[in-house]
């Protein structure tokens, strides 16, 4: 069995990868930790794990692995920590919130010589591996543009807190497009312009939509918004969507339409409850995996800094009016 | 009143019926190709010509109907002004801003009324959608995405795929909604666009508008699909969203291309009473008639132009353009 601590459970995903942990019957959860002495016993009660209070104790135990799931900023601190205590890594995304600071964790990681994995389970979404796969083998031909989105209800909490989440919308919801863009069209990014601002009245000071052009290497063209815009009460989370334009065709992928439609008088709103995989559990069986194996994740470090230089460069263009090259 | 038909091509043969279906008399139908104005003519039981400058000029015309390639719009229209006709002329307005300021100029001398025709603001779905958000359905609006389009169309000789001539998606079918996200959310500060053009032709446009209010527009053109027609648009606001998506209709057809269950092509179809070309028709005609002002203004026409012709000067800059 491969034994993984969870680091904080201040992002909501953290339940999902606690819960995936278990399903892949080959690892255990075996201890918590959280600053948040509240949240993490909760946690840890929730899944039948150990709670740890004290970092540098949850450190030096026989863990193989941790997942950080804190808040954004914390995750630079977090797995500088791990590293040195020799821990298989896996960083919910955004990496971190300055390519300084994600650069100092790939960095970190190779120092101390273990693996680094960032979290993008959408590379784990089987309609978006499909259609990779038909990119890949050369069903579109050139790929010459594309138009994304990635739009979410506000998650609350310190999401709207630039202190602890670093950016708005578009630290929230550019990176999983970003990543999906570069994995499915191995290509880099070249050009960022973005308008971004608060701009729907949600709860923080903070972007809550972001609207980024962006240019990968050859001249493909995208487009991509990244929001916290959906209603209340819209009938799911929100979306990860692609469209292609291609040499010879055309694709759209909706990832997470995989769904029935649920109207429950209770709730007074439709629903949509999915039926897809999961791609939590891709993601961490994955992980799991690569620590088993001794080597590196599939989604790296590296990944996840590319990543974070395209939301970084977002907010230099918003700030500068410009576009900045990467 | 009778209408002088300047171009009897596609969107000429619409502007003719719906012209008709308003109790107005086609006088003639003009295009410079006299196969094309004969085709036109004989289906709408009317003259044909080929000197569409000698056609405005006839004392018995009151409208001029301007739908030809827009690269020739300004020259028609102002002829028809200095003839002291009333104008309908098929958007995007014009082709440059010069062009534009010399038809406004003519019109504004002559004291002749000059109608755009931004249609878009008439179809049925995007009153419903401009009517929620009046009604507070979103609260305050803060982003907004339009996406149109499918196949690249062909025209006369092409002239669609000629990007000096037609401006691409982003000239001829964006301006759409770059009309009608000003009408509804009013005056831009600025655009970014990125602009593909590729020679195939194959086009797809994206274009962000920054409009003076903060509200975020994007805007999505594609002349990039291999086949069908699609429109959606999206407003989100603080306390609500209104969606539209033309794929969602309540028709669907499907036509067996063979004998059997061959290959076919889903045509979704959602029918109303009256056409949002008849209805644009039917402001024209009534501002000519002194009832009310029309819904588009020659201003309004030349906003959309200007909007236009920015996206694609960032489209070749890389940066944003100011207005």
């Amino acid at each position: 069995m491969v034994r993984i601590g969870i680091m904080s459970f201040a992002h909501m995903h953290a339940y999902g990868y606690a819960a995936s942990l278990g399903q892949t019957g080959e690892a255990t959860l075996a201890a918590v930790y959280d600053d948040d002495v509240n949240r993490g016993q909760e946690a840890a009660q929730q899944f039948n794990a150990p709670f740890e209070a004290d970092i540098d104790a949850f450190l030096a135990s026989d863990l193989d692995a941790v997942i950080i799931t804190s808040e954004n900023i914390k995750h630079r601190s977090m797995a500088e920590k791990a590293a040195a205590a020799g821990k298989w890594i896996l960083c919910e995304k955004p990496l971190a919130t300055t390519v300084e600071d994600a650069a100092a964790i790939v960095e970190a990681c190779r120092a101390a010589d273990v693996g680094l994995g960032t979290a993008f389970p959408c590379r784990f979404a089987s309609p978006l591996a499909v259609l990779r796969h038909q990119v890949a083998a050369g069903e579109f031909g050139a790929i010459y543009a594309a138009s994304c989105t990635n739009n979410g209800q506000f998650p609350g909490g310190w999401f709207g807190d630039r202190d602890l989440a670093g950016g708005g919308a578009t630290m929230d919801h550019t990176v999983h497009v970003a990543d999906l863009l570069r994995w499915m069209l191995d290509r880099e990014f070249t050009k960022v312009y973005c308008e971004n601002g608060h701009l729907h009245g949600r709860d923080t000071e903070l972007d809550d939509v972001g609207c980024l052009h962006l240019e990968m290497e050859g001249g493909i063209i995208v487009s991509h918004i990244a929001s916290w815009n959906r209603a209340k009460s819209y009938p799911t989370w929100g979306d990860v969507t692609i469209e292609f334009i291609g040499e010879k065709g055309v694709a759209f992928v909706d990832a997470f339409n995989q769904k029935i439609n649920v109207y429950n008088d209770s709730a007074m709103r439709g629903a949509w409850a999915g039926w897809g995989d999961n791609p939590d559990l891709g993601l961490v069986q994955e992980f799991v995996d690569s620590v088993r194996d001794r080597r590196a994740p599939s989604v790296t470090g590296v990944d996840g800094l590319k990543a974070t230089e395209v939301t970084v460069a977002a907010y230099e263009s918003m700030a500068s009016g410009k576009t900045i090259t990467l | 009143m009778k209408v002088a038909l300047i171009g009897s091509g596609g969107i000429g043969a619409v502007h003719a019926q719906m012209a008709t279906n308003c109790g107005l008399t086609i006088a003639a139908c003009g295009d410079t190709i006299e196969e094309k104005a004969n085709a036109l003519a004989q289906r709408f039981g009317t003259e044909a010509t080929t000197d569409c400058e000698a056609l405005i000029q006839r004392d018995d015309i009151d409208i001029v109907a301007v739908a030809t390639p827009t690269p020739t719009h300004a020259h028609y229209v102002i002829k028809a002004a200095q003839a002291g006709k009333a104008i309908f002329c098929e958007k995007p307005f014009c082709r440059t801003l010069e062009q534009c300021e010399a038809a406004l100029e003519a019109v504004e001398t002559a004291g002749v009324k000059l109608f755009i025709a931004h249609v878009v603001r008439y179809f049925h779905e995007f009153e419903a959608l401009k009517a929620q958000i009046e009604a507070g359905q979103v609260g305050k609006p803060g982003f907004v995405k339009c996406y149109r389009g499918g196949i690249y169309p062909m025209g006369e000789n092409g002239w669609f795929r000629d990007y000096a001539q037609s401006g691409g998606v982003t000239l001829d079918s964006s301006v759409h909604d770059f009309d009608w996200v000003r009408y509804v959310f009013g005056d831009p500060e600025r655009v970014y666009c990125q602009a593909l053009q590729r020679p195939e032709p194959l086009d797809y446009a994206l274009t962000t508008f920054r409009m003076k209010s903060g509200i975020i527009a994007h805007v999505i053109g594609t002349w990039a699909h291999p086949t069908g027609f699609r429109v959606k648009v999206e407003v989100c606001g603080d306390n609500g969203m209104v969606t539209f998506d033309s794929n969602e209709a309540p028709l669907e057809v499907m036509k067996r291309a063979t004998e059997g269950s061959g290959p076919s092509m889903i045509v979704p179809g959602s029918p109303v009473a009256v056409s949002p070309y008849q209805r644009e028709w039917e402001d024209f005609i009534a501002w000519l008639r002194k009832e009310r002002p029309p819904r588009v203004t020659p201003e309004d026409g030349a906003w959309s132009l200007r909007m236009a012709l920015g996206a694609l000067e960032s489209a070749a800059s890389g940066e944003p353009v100011t207005f």
